[in-house]
């Protein structure tokens, strides 16, 4: 457990407005972490990303101009209209063959689909990378269904819809699309309107849309092109038919469970389980766990100045990190177990010897632990407390 | 048993130490009271005897009027003064055990000639009832672990800082009265539960009355209990004590709570009491199965059984059917939003903002663990394995109640106060096994050689003269025991005999001779001292600095001393001198109580935050540029409109502050009010990076208005930067009073200009701007 790193005070994560005292009536917004992952460290250094080309035109139009003169407005413009349809046609069919709605592109049908100046429809892209994946901290694979739930919604809200089309794009095989949205790095959503002329100038969905997932996105979409969505439906954690499955199971247990409980013979009787259960809640709420489910803090952070480095404390009352909270938490708990093993076990203990030496580590640990805390405590909160002696004495 | 009864049948001697022991314990808990009390004054000692922060100065009001009208008028009370145009029945919408309690207290001290003012005995409720709280504490800590647990825990919980945080005097709040509530309740239904008695069972029932009275938390008990219940029953431990002790608490205390009007029928609709009555189900099964099981021979019994359960089974099946449809049928399957977020945790902050934005209700960290219960927090782990070693009914309830208490305040911050009294409780016990067992070391000392072991073992205590010592030790220990299996009266009928032979201790265990080295024990009770000493340090500093600021008045300390913030009383006097008594006042829902109570002026809303919409259109009134914002309050009837700023003198938890909130729950009603346009990539900030919309929105130009006629750059000194839009002049509202630290600026609502048709309106337009101007330069106030 590295304590001795809380020197170095985190920036990045501290997306904090303002501190208040204990008990103002604010609160620190929590938008989803805001960590960023530069991209530009995860390309392989020896590929060089060529520039972008200006938006080229779509072949199918520009087959289908003829070169006469006279014709050429009319003709521009029908085959424009045809060459859109042609697009929503298949927009629609891709749409179709997934299961949520969501089009995966490629560098290919990027330039076919998002380049041409001339779209009826938005594009809504979400910018995946897999070997990103395994970083908890970015969320990813969350984001992504989450991003499926809303195209999903959108779908049943809208069934025939061709104003908005969900789509997502990865970055292994599409690093030329990456490098024309200016994409650096994830999590990352674009909205392309259809008046961009240039994907770079396309809208980017920023942090605080992804704090709430799908409901958050909804707002995002709803107030950008003013379609209605609808309301997001996530899939039960079982189907209908496991819950009728469990339903049954659960019946049939009954009588055995009522049968043991009368014998008195489960593992609900054997006191030690119940006991280890009240510590472990114990152990885990002091220790702030609760503040980390509802608010994703990390276990720990890099330092800004020094990426190499890790933050484990962080400094400041209003905010904590994973694992500074257990390590206190600990403390907590390492503390009372070992009074409680001081009087309850170490006095049946038969050797004086054992007992003395216990005793004295007891002792020294306990007053190690007490005193860390309470210094830990000065340094994050920064309150200093005094004694109230009589004026007198002083 | 045999000899447990010896023991009990003590000498003249013995009856001598104990009543010097009643003596002594009785004139320590009285110090133990004058502590909590006196303790909780440094707010008066500091400050000065008044209200303190927002919902008390409500129930000061609510007091008031119940001393000058009587409960019946109470009762009926509309409010028009508040949620103008809509009102609000104070009867009906308020827990009104804090006001009758304090009401009564007035009334009892009027009439025998003591003339305390209403406002004094607000005060002072809060420390008084802490006081019995502590009292209370001892009571329920002594069923479960004897006198000197008892009395640990009782000096505990007078200082514990989470607690002394919610009763500082002038704290007049809920919470004040409904500890003690709370802990008198559990440890009356402990007693029922030691005893078998009913008396103690009806005392229950009147006492969880009384917490509902007081408080909202009372659900929190009526979870509690039936969750023990099913504890007992699932372990093993049903007996006709716990059907005594639970039976009449659901079928009074429901009955008793529907009285209260703002319970009501929630008492039975709600799904928050609904496990109350399952388990009341479940018990009543079980309680038939022993009694037959009590009838029959055991072949017969297997028939019956099966019989019975089958029956039980399919009654339990219906009921929790008509349950479940219940519940379905309510659009929030039942539960209060509170409730919810308690249970799953991350359900507020989703989608309740008006919970949400409460700095209360937020999840702590560590280092709130560490200000509220301080040293507590290393104890109560051993607390919770001492309740284990021996378990009993009563001490599964302490760890019960620490589990939840624990897991709640995790969700909440503000529900800190309720695992304070578990905390000190499970800490008293802990602290008074160590001194036990240490003291107990220093003063008998085990036979030097390893075979004295085995013959204190075979000692039975006065058998021999030579093992005075040893006997007198296991006497201690003895006693121990007999606290631990406690609270049976002295005619011992068979029913508890079995219960007490059926209890996990085994006398035996007890005969052995349990100390450790001396010296070390010297040690290890230094080092326990000195750790309680760190804790009454931490209480006195928290009481004294922390805690009882009364944030209506505030300080601050420089190197020139003391200065000290009157702004807020300025401001609400000035409102109740200088306006008319019907005109409206608005501003965010924080100052509405105290609006109400000091100035007596009529407010839009407050801080009973029981109608979002009429919140959320105030919250779009300061979000909109000024003329939206002026129809707004115009339509409402509103004549002058408040603001809190902090840009002057820095304080931090000002308006400008709060702003998202307002645009939030805003826009979660009107959707053309939307963050994303207050915020500069992502981030609030009302310098000139601020975007077009927060620097032309009301709250903005209110709290700003002449703001750079004070230092000249318009420096912001909460925020700690230069504001984004300096100079600009005001439309449709003029300023009319600002306080001497510019902490509350009151604004007027201007009037609407006079329609006048035909050739006149261009000339007489021109010349109303023009006048407007001229009123917009001329500040009758400089």
């Amino acid at each position: 457990m590295c304590i001795k790193e809380r020197k170095c005070r985190p920036a990045l994560w501290a997306i904090v407005p303002f501190n208040g005292p204990i008990r103002s009536a604010l609160r620190v917004h929590p938008t989803a972490t805001g960590l960023l992952f530069y991209l530009s460290t995860l390309a392989p250094s020896s590929h060089s990303l060529p520039r972008p080309p200006v938006s080229s035109p779509d072949p199918a139009i520009t087959m289908a101009i003829s070169p006469h003169h006279l014709l050429l407005l009319l003709l521009a413009a029908a085959a424009a209209s045809a060459g859109a349809n042609n697009l929503v046609g298949e927009l629609e069919s891709l749409r179709s063959r997934s299961p949520s709605g969501v089009i995966h592109l490629t560098d290919t049908s990027v330039t076919r689909f998002l380049s041409s100046s001339t779209r009826p429809y938005s594009v809504l892209v979400f910018f995946d990378a897999t070997s990103l994946h395994s970083k908890s901290d970015l969320h990813l694979p969350q984001l992504r269904r989450e991003f499926a739930l809303l195209s999903a919604a959108f779908q049943a809200n809208n069934p025939a819809s061709s104003d908005l089309f969900f789509a997502d794009i990865e970055f292994s095989e599409s690093q030329h699309s990456f490098s024309q949205f200016g994409v650096n790095s994830l999590p990352h959503v674009r909205l392309i309107r259809p008046h961009h002329s240039r994907l770079a100038d396309s809208e980017h969905m920023d942090q605080s849309h992804f704090s709430r997932l799908a409901d958050s996105m909804v707002d995002f979409v709803e107030a950008r092109t003013g379609l209605q969505v609808g309301p997001i439906t996530r899939p039960p954690l079982v189907s209908r038919n496991q819950i009728i499955l469990l339903v049954l199971m659960f019946l049939a247990s009954i009588p055995f469970v009522i049968k043991r409980i009368l014998q008195g013979d489960t593992l609900l009787h054997d006191r030690r389980v119940w006991m280890a259960g009240a510590l472990f809640v114990y152990f885990f709420s002091v220790s702030g766990g609760m503040y980390g489910i509802i608010r994703h803090t990390p276990m720990f952070i890099t330092d800004r100045a020094d990426p190499n480095k890790l933050v484990f404390f962080y400094q400041g009352s209003g905010m904590q990190l994973g694992a500074e909270g257990f390590a206190v938490g600990s403390l907590y708990t390492l503390v009372g177990l070992m009074i409680a093993v001081v009087t309850h076990l170490l006095v049946k203990v038969e050797s004086l010897q054992t007992q003395r030496f216990a005793m004295v580590a007891v002792m020294i640990v306990g007053w190690w632990a007490v005193r860390k805390v309470i210094f830990l405590d000065n340094w994050k909160t920064g309150y200093s407390i005094h004694t109230f002696w009589p004026s007198s004495w002083r | 048993m045999a000899e447990v009864e010896s023991s009990t049948a003590a000498s003249g001697g013995d009856r001598l130490r104990k009543a010097s022991g009643g003596v002594l314990c009785a004139f320590t808990l009285l110090l133990i009271g004058v502590l909590a009390f006196s303790i909780r004054l440094f707010s008066v000692v500091k400050y000065e005897s008044v209200i303190h922060e927002f919902d008390p100065y409500f129930n000061y009001r609510v007091t008031q009027f119940l001393s000058k009208s009587g409960i019946y008028e109470f009762w009926n009370w509309f409010d028009d003064r508040t949620w103008y145009p809509l009102g609000r029945v104070i009867g009906g919408t308020v827990y009104p055990g804090l006001t009758l309690t304090a009401g009564t207290i007035w009334w009892l001290l009027n009439s025998i000639n003591i003339p305390l003012s209403v406002e004094t005995v607000c005060v002072f409720t809060a420390p008084i009832f802490s006081a019995n709280a502590s009292w209370a504490t001892y009571l329920l800590t002594k069923e479960a672990k004897g006198h000197g647990a008892g009395l640990m825990a009782a000096t505990i919980l007078a200082m514990v800082p989470s607690y002394i945080s919610r009763s500082v005097a002038g704290s007049y709040d809920n919470e004040a009265v409904a500890i003690f509530a709370l802990i008198f309740t559990f440890y009356l239904y402990v007693k029922a539960l030691n005893t078998g008695s009913l008396f103690y069972a009806t005392l229950n029932a009147l006492s969880y009355f009384y917490m509902v009275c007081s408080w909202g938390g009372y659900t929190f008990i009526i979870n509690l209990i039936p969750m023990h219940v099913l504890l007992c029953i699932i372990t093993g431990r049903y007996s006709s004590r716990l059907y005594i002790a639970y039976a009449p608490l659901v079928v009074l205390g429901t009955l008793l709570a529907a009285l209260v009007p703002v319970v009501g029928f929630n008492a039975v609709l709600t799904s928050e009491h609904f496990a109350s009555f399952l388990v009341f189900i479940i018990l009543h099964v079980v309680a038939l199965v022993y009694f037959i099981k009590g009838l029959l021979t055991p072949r017969l019994f297997k028939v019956a059984m099966t019989f019975v359960l089958t029956v039980g089974l399919a009654l339990c099946f219906a009921a929790v059917a008509i349950l479940v449809a219940l519940v379905a049928s309510s659009p929030t399957k039942g539960w209060s939003g509170r409730s919810l977020s308690l249970l799953d945790p991350t359900y507020a902050s989703k989608y309740i903002p008006i919970i949400a934005s409460v700095s209360e209700h937020q999840p702590p960290t560590w280092p709130s663990y560490f200000m509220d219960i301080n040293v507590l927090a290393f104890l109560v782990p051993s607390g919770i394995i001492s309740c284990f070693l021996p378990l009993s009914d009563a001490s599964s309830f302490l760890v019960l109640y620490l589990v939840t208490s624990v897991y709640f305040s995790g969700v909440m911050v503000r529900l800190m106060l309720v695992l304070a009294p578990a905390a000190c409780i499970l800490s008293g016990i802990a602290l008074s096994e160590a001194f036990n067992v240490l003291t107990r070391s220093m003063k008998f000392q085990r036979p030097r050689s390893d075979d004295g072991l085995p013959a204190a073992e075979d000692i039975t205590p006065g058998t021999s003269s030579t093992a005075a010592t040893i006997a007198k030790s296991g006497n201690i220990t003895k006693e121990k025991t007999e606290n631990v299996s406690k609270g049976r009266p002295s005619k011992k009928n068979q029913k508890e005999k079995e219960w007490v032979g059926s209890s996990p201790v085994r006398p035996d265990m007890e005969e052995k001779l349990c100390v450790l080295p001396a010296e070390a024990s010297a040690m290890g009770i230094l080092f326990l001292i000195i750790l309680c000493g760190l804790y009454v340090v931490h209480c006195v500093w928290a009481a004294a600095e922390a805690y009882s600021a009364p944030s209506i008045v505030l300080t601050s300390r420089s190197h020139e001393g003391l200065h000290v913030f009157d702004d807020f009383r300025e401001s609400y006097a000035w409102l109740r001198h200088n306006t008319e008594v019907d005109d409206k006042v608005a501003s965010w829902w924080d100052y509405g109580y105290q609006t109400t109570a000091m100035a007596n002026r009529t407010v839009i809303v407050d801080n009973n935050t029981w109608n979002n919409t009429h919140i959320a259109t105030v919250g779009t009134a300061m979000s909109s540029p000024e003329k939206a914002a002026w129809e707004i309050f115009n339509s409402l009837d509103v004549k002058y409109v408040l603001v809190v700023f902090g840009g002057l003198i820095g304080y931090p938890s000002d308006d400008i502050n709060k702003f998202l909130w307002m645009v939030r729950i805003g826009g979660g009603e009107f959707p053309h009010i939307k963050e994303e346009d207050y915020l500069r990539d992502g981030n609030y900030r009302v310098d000139a990076q601020g975007t077009p919309t927060m620097l032309s929105c009301l709250m903005y130009k209110l709290c700003y208005y002449r703001f750079v006629e004070t230092d000249g750059k318009g420096f912001d000194r909460a925020r700690r930067y230069e504001i984004g839009r300096k100079h600009f002049k005001l439309t449709h509202f003029e300023e009319v009073f600002t306080t001497h630290h510019w902490m509350v600026r009151i604004y007027k609502l201007k009037p609407q200009k006079n329609r006048i048709r035909g050739k006149l309106k261009l000339k007489s337009s021109s010349k109303a701007s023009s006048m407007r101007k001229g009123a917009g330069k001329k500040n009758p106030w400089q």
